[in-house]
């Protein structure tokens, strides 16, 4: 029977393999016979469709992880993607600007004081053979002061730097980091306000959907900012990188996808931040109790969880020329369903990257299966819902759980299985104080 | 443990074959069409929108050998790229897109031209001239119409006279845009004609345009004529108006002239007149089929605009089955 337990581990791709199946057992073929579904070019277009949902759905999952949620990563791309698409555009001459350098200077900011801090802390571990610095003092010197000027001169530099040089690809390059770090910055402020105000996460990044969103209107003004692809400007055709094949079989937004997925997986399970994310979610109480930062960790979760809405908004400009309000509109919700697919508990503390993927996939196969089939496109709503549901039931449920909640078997509902493999072990949450690794 | 493997794995057989069970099978090719025509929409909530796909569908039941393909975009651009991606996939043999804006569908449509597939563009075009052909409707064109028979209910050429409330459409939108310029190329030309507005946009809406009405309703004393870039917002004007007990006085004239909206209001003696905005669904699918039957089709086909007034009112409504 090691099949079977070998199938019960993986129940994660089942849902996937499922759909899969489902998909190349129905396809149409085309008049020559082959397979439309099969074909390596659909498959590739639903990795170029679902690439954009699943770096947010990304950076969503580890912020559920730690038992938060992310309602403003759509607007968070919105306003991303005008300024984006604006500094292709107009450089130099919209309100994009205001908010665009002044948003790279706090993010290199908070990249700076993290990376300063890290280097510093260990550095004096090195030096001094303690392990656990906790040099209140050192902290506030070394840990905020030179990445504040760092992060000051880095935005002088970009800002002397990109303003001329927007035509060329060196400013193009600079701009395309301008999104990301705005997204940081939203996110960063969520974070801060869920910590700092201990506030429910559902309504401050509520909040934040609203209000990135009227940003992004009042920064893109009345009109769209659409890129002048076919006037020939050469800022543009640079940034048409990010919409091509690579190697003219993947297309980049893919690429993106999967590269942030593989490197935040890393993350979550080789390095403390991840095993802290794991445990907050499990047990705040209990994982402050054992030395953690939680407020430092989360913050960080929902700042990540920006910076990828930001680097979605970049492939969004890219693949459809233009940045506007509306983009991302509705995205949070497909995001957040992609993470419950993908066997995320809500409640955080259980759940992976894998899943993720899988579920944004899932939900992306679906949409092309149904579409090939032609079916009414109303119809398709009710049945991906359904569809959505029967999914999550499959991987979350047995039979006999049903049967029995049903009264139609005598068999006492099962005990809920605490997955075990997506779960640290025991041994990895027992946390020295100040996080020092085993 | 192992028991529940199995029911788990029996569910998933079961779920799985249900599924594929009630797909539509592997055959979804029809073997007596001839052609295979898919049909990009950019959304199906608006009025227009809904009538646009019926016209459609009506054509393509005239025409055994088409079997025609919509999708909906759900008013988002990646959504109706990916559908047209999925049409290109499905080697449809020619595409009919009405795009929810041109820069963002152009890509893919680019990328159907470049498949071989004949691209038809509706309503809306796109930034490339490589398509083979465009089927719309000329907002100015209706403007004109509008604003030459507003002149004529003022009391005709050089003689017209009174107070003219116009209500506009999206301030940023071109179609409003050409609207008004096109009854302003007429009405302007009067010096009897004063207008009492600047400019209020009532955003398409129907509640919108009350409110905007009932404030000039409030601050006039006499108004003759309300003008609604679209038929809901003419009909909130007259709403508006019949709260205030004074809508005998004054002329409605919107545009757009869907039977379910515009046609029975005027039928029904809301409104004086409205203007036809025609769909270019009946007259794109009959250019396909006359273009892959390897006749010559024109570059730019321009939609004619109708006046509907309470004469022709019924009979349209007749013609479209209400």
């Amino acid at each position: 029977m090691t099949f079977l337990r070998l199938l019960s581990q993986t129940k994660l791709y089942w849902g996937l393999i499922a759909i899969f199946l489902i998909g190349v057992l129905s396809s149409p073929v085309t008049s020559s016979g082959r397979n439309i579904f099969l074909s390596s070019g659909n498959l590739l277009d639903v990795l170029r469709q679902v690439s954009t949902t699943g770096l947010v759905a990304t950076g969503m999952t580890a912020v559920i992880l730690t038992g938060g949620i992310d309602l403003s990563v759509g607007s968070m791309m919105a306003i991303c993607s005008v300024i984006c698409a604006m500094l292709l555009t107009v450089p130099g001459e919209t309100p994009a600007v205001f908010l665009g350098f002044p948003a790279v200077g706090l993010a290199s900011l908070l990249i700076g004081a993290v990376a300063v801090r890290f280097i510093f802390i260990n550095i004096e571990k090195t030096r001094s053979g303690v392990a656990n610095i906790r040099d209140v003092q050192l902290d506030r010197m070394r840990g905020t002061l030179l990445p504040a000027v760092g992060g000051v001169i880095l935005c002088a530099l970009v800002l002397s730097f990109l303003l001329p040089q927007v035509q060329t690809k060196f400013g193009v390059l600079g701009v395309l980091l301008v999104a990301p770090a705005v997204g940081l910055l939203f996110g960063a402020i969520n974070g801060v306000i869920i910590v700092v105000g201990r506030l429910q996460p559902f309504i401050v990044t509520l909040a934040m959907m609203v209000t990135a969103l009227g940003i992004a209107r009042l920064t893109a003004g009345q009109n769209n900012a659409v890129l002048p692809v076919y006037t020939g400007s050469n800022a543009t055709a640079d940034f048409d990188v990010l919409r091509q094949l690579v190697f003219g079989i993947v297309p980049m937004p893919g690429i993106f996808f999967i590269a942030a997925i593989i490197l935040y997986s890393v993350v979550l399970r080789f390095t403390p931040f991840g095993r802290y994310v794991y445990a907050i979610g499990g047990n705040e109480e209990a994982a402050r109790l054992s030395g953690i930062n939680a407020g430092r960790v989360k913050i960080v979760t929902y700042a990540i969880s920006g910076l990828l809405a930001g680097v979605a908004a970049v492939l969004y400009v890219a693949q459809y020329r233009q940045g506007k309000p509306d983009a991302g509109a509705g995205l949070e919700l497909d995001a957040i369903a992609a993470v419950v697919i993908g066997g995320t508990s809500l409640m955080g503390g259980r759940g992976s990257l894998a899943g993720t993927f899988c579920g944004v996939l899932i939900f992306g196969l679906l949409s092309n299966i149904l579409q090939l089939h032609n079916i009414n496109s109303n119809l398709q709503l009710v049945l991906k819902g359904v569809i959505i549901i029967g999914t999550v039931l499959v991987q979350e449920r047995n039979a006999f759980d049903v049967l029995a909640h049903l009264r139609l078997t005598s068999r006492r509902p099962a005990q809920r299985e605490t997955a075990a493999e997506e779960r640290p072990s025991r041994e990895t949450l027992s946390l020295t104080v100040g996080g020092k690794e085993e | 443990m192992k028991r529940r493997d199995i029911m788990r794995l029996a569910a998933f057989a079961a779920v799985l074959a249900a599924t594929t069970a009630l797909l539509p099978g592997k055959d979804a090719i029809a073997q007596d069409k001839k052609w295979r025509i898919g049909f990009s929409q950019a959304t199906t909530i608006e009025p227009w929108r809904a009538q646009f796909n019926k016209d459609i569908i009506a054509e393509a039941a005239k025409h055994p050998e088409v079997e025609l393909i919509i999708t909906d975009g759900e008013d988002k651009t990646e959504k109706q790229v990916a559908d047209v991606e999925n049409l290109i996939r499905q080697e449809v043999n020619a595409l009919l897109i009405s795009p929810k804006e041109s820069a963002g569908l152009t890509g893919v449509v680019q990328q159907a031209i470049d498949a071989k597939i004949p691209v038809f563009v509706l309503d809306r075009n796109v930034e490339t001239d490589q398509y083979t052909q465009f089927v719309g409707g000329d907002n100015k064109l209706i403007g004109r119409a509008a604003g030459e028979y507003a002149v004529e209910l003022l009391g005709g050429k050089g003689k017209a006279h009174g107070n003219v409330v116009e209500i506009w459409g999206g301030m940023g939108t071109q179609p409003a845009h050409d609207r008004h310029d096109g009854f302003h190329e007429f009405t302007d030309k009067e010096p009897g004609i004063k207008n009492l507005l600047d400019q209020q946009s009532g955003d398409w809406k129907q509640d919108q345009a009350y409110n905007i009405m009932a404030t000039a309703l409030r601050n006039n004393e006499k108004i003759d004529l309300v003008y609604g870039h679209n038929d809901p917002m003419a009909y909130g004007a007259y709403l508006a108006a019949k709260d205030a007990g004074r809508e005998k006085d004054i002329k409605f004239i919107g545009i757009d002239a869907l039977p379910g909206e515009g046609v029975t209001w005027v039928n029904n003696g809301e409104l004086t007149a409205t203007f036809l905005y025609a769909t270019p669904g009946a007259e794109g699918l009959r250019q396909a089929i006359k273009f892959l039957n390897g006749e010559k089709v024109e570059k730019t086909v321009t939609l004619d605009t109708m006046k509907v007034t309470k004469e022709n009112a019924g009979q349209i409504m007749k013609e479209k089955g209400l």
